[in-house]
């Protein structure tokens, strides 16, 4: 496993009495791009803030490359771009200037270099026009255009496809798979749109009332590796669970019949097997395709807002 | 440094700012057009060889005219009272020229003041406003540096404003009135006596003293605009002290006290030529230290606002 791009330790975050983010720990690969779920108003935005150096950590740390946000801001944040909640942008200046005002704010970054992250975006032709004539979606480019220049190894977009259109969408994915596969940039993604956010992450953090619930690696069409909700029916349901309860404690008994567990796929044959062997009769297995979605909505229940 | 050079390029897309110059321009052209057509002749009258008579004459005539006519009296007693000035001291008297057009003008500084107390609780506040603030901050730059790049660039805005007004008034003035020479003598109404002071050492006095006024008031609009993250509290906060600051000295003057308000020393002039401080007791030291106080307070407020507080919300 590579080393992490960025660590957050027991990060925590109180205003006022009111705890907001209750300890996350967690860590994001170089090279992956880290989803990071929530629904409205579960803390995302806080924590991306405490990420990069915007509010103050009450708690805990975040680490980037290695150093901390909080005793070496100039050390850690060199590593990040990142837009914070909307792509806001000077309206009075043009795409261009508002990307050299950012520009000078670092060493290193030429007109080339501009152009280059200009072009990645696809915002050539608009890129003179002045900004505060954008449409939402152009903003967003000029966004992570911004986040880009300085070439960080750590890309931060909180809710990047917001505003942007299908294609839009399709081409930020692809382009933030490209920076991830071939530039090794660890990239973390916030959204509240599961169904968005699966389609270009590696894993999955869902976050809720301010605290980590899941991190989920998330399957692909062709993932053996990734779980499956297996239902069984089986008899007698007290020796089915007493073998359980010590070999799969995930497994959990439904109803009076049926035992449901989440386990990949290959797995299935060793369990039945074992089960056979326990005096356990098997009168029927379902595999449920539950798709992440559901997990999602598992996980986090009814979206009531603390 | 680049971030002051980011910040001037941001103050000058912005149109409301290519307005104030304007201002300035039409105010610098209209004043002297006024000044030209409407002025008292007396100022542009040009006295020959003989000009001690001519002003003895002149006085006979205007004390003659104040008996005649009940009103009047007083732009009368005020020329004669320069006249005597001018043969008392043996001066001969200059006709009014671009030189003391610009002295004149430096009544502007207060609207130079205006402006730039609109720039500096505009220079963070608006980052706020727009939201580029969020953007500004996860730069590998301190805040400090940040917050320090924009006071400087509001300094650098008002000395600018404060060259373009010398500069545009110096012209007009130069073509509607001339000039008397490179570094003419002039002569001054202090309210009580008159003064004789050559005119470059007098710009230089009196522009000099409303910088510190013109600091002292863009400190405060900027600490208001970090602490507050509004440019129109620190912009309405700012003009309205600045409008009221005599008057509230004036109001608190029976006090002890009052003598460390920020208004009783920011204008420095009152111990010049002179005059009399507002409230007694008073010396320069005094006033500069009281200054160097209040700036400390100011900057010290607007960086612990600026690096201490987090960013967030909208
Ligand atoms: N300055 C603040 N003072 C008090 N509460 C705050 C403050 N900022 C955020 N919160 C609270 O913190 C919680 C998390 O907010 P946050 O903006 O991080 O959510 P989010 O996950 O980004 O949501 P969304 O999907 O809507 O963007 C919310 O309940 C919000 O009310
Ligand atoms: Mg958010």
């Amino acid at each position: 496993m590579s080393k992490p791009a960025m660590q957050l330790v027991n990060l925590k975050k109180t205003i006022g009495s009111k705890p907001i983010i209750k300890g996350l720990d967690f860590e994001i690969r170089a090279g992956e791009v880290f989803g990071f779920l929530g629904p409205n108003g579960a803390g995302k935005t806080t924590t991306i803030r405490m990420m990069v150096g915007l509010i103050d950590i009450t708690e805990g740390d975040v680490l980037i490359e290695g150093k901390s946000i909080k005793t070496n801001f100039k050390g850690a944040i060199q590593h990040v771009g990142a837009i914070v909640e909307n792509p806001e942008m000077y309206p009075f200046l043009s795409g261009w200037k508002n990307l050299k005002q950012y520009a000078r704010m670092v060493e290193g970054v030429t007109d080339e270099r501009i152009k280059e992250v200009v072009s990645l975006v696809g915002l050539e032709k608009a890129i003179h026009e002045k900004a505060g004539r954008y449409s939402l979606g152009m903003r967003q480019r000029l966004g992570i255009a911004q986040a880009l220049l300085h070439g960080p190894s750590i890309l931060i977009l909180d809710e990047p496809t917001n505003g942007l259109d299908p294609s839009g969408i399709r081409e930020i994915r692809k382009y933030i798979r490209n920076l991830a596969e071939k530039e090794n940039v660890a990239v973390i993604v916030s959204s509240h749109l599961l169904t968005e956010i699966e389609l270009m992450c590696d894993r999955i953090g869902v976050i809720k009332n301010g605290e980590l619930i899941a991190i989920e690696e998330v399957r692909t069409v062709e993932n053996e590796e990734a779980l499956k909700e297996v239902y069984i029916e089986v008899e007698p349901m007290e020796t089915a669970k007493t073998y359980l309860d010590t070999h799969l404690p995930n497994a959990v008994g439904v109803g009076s019949k049926e035992l449901s567990m989440s386990v990949k796929r290959e797995e299935i044959p060793q369990i039945l097997k074992n089960l056979m062997e326990q005096g356990i009769s098997i009168y029927g297995v379902r595999v449920l395709q539950a798709t992440l979605e559901d997990k999602f909505f598992d996980l986090i229940g009814e979206n009531s807002i603390e | 440094m680049k971030l002051i050079w980011n910040e001037q390029i941001k103050l000058y897309a912005k149109k409301g700012t290519w307005v104030m110059f304007a201002l300035l321009l039409v105010i610098a052209i209209g004043g002297g057009l006024i000044t030209k057509f409407f002025g008292t002749e007396s100022d542009f009258k040009e006295y020959g060889d003989n000009w001690q008579t001519e002003l003895q004459e002149e006085n006979a005539q205007l004390t003659a005219e104040m008996q005649d006519e009940e009103f009047g009296g007083f732009m009368n007693e005020m020329i004669i009272a320069e006249n005597s000035y001018h043969l008392e001291n043996n001066i001969k008297p200059q006709p009014y020229d671009g030189w003391e057009y610009v002295l004149e003008n430096s009544f502007l500084t207060s609207v130079i003041s205006l402006f730039t107390i609109i720039v500096a609780a505009g220079i963070i506040s608006n980052e706020f406003k727009w939201g580029t603030i969020k953007l500004l901050l996860i730069r590998p730059i301190s805040r400090t540096k940040i917050l320090l790049s924009k006071y400087v660039s509001v300094l650098i805005f008002a000395l600018t404003l404060l060259i373009f007004l010398l500069l545009s008034s110096w012209l007009v003035g130069a073509v509607l009135f001339g000039l008397n020479g490179l570094n003419p003598m002039v002569v001054q109404d202090m309210m009580t006596h008159y003064v004789h002071n050559d005119v470059l050492g007098e710009i230089a006095k009196s522009y000099g003293f409303s910088i510190v006024t013109l600091v002292m008031m863009a400190t405060f609009a900027f600490m208001i605009s970090a602490i507050f993250r509004s440019s129109g509290m620190a912009i309405g906060l700012a003009i309205f002290l600045m409008m009221a600051g005599n008057t509230i000295v004036a109001f608190l003057s029976q006090y002890e006290w009052s003598k460390f308000i920020l208004f009783a020393n920011t204008n420095l002039e009152q111990y010049t030529n002179g005059m009399e401080p507002t409230i007694p007791g008073m010396s320069l030291t005094f006033s500069i230290i009281v200054l160097l106080v209040y700036f400390a307070i100011f900057m010290g407020a607007a960086w612990a606002a600026f690096t201490k507080r987090d960013v967030a919300g909208n």
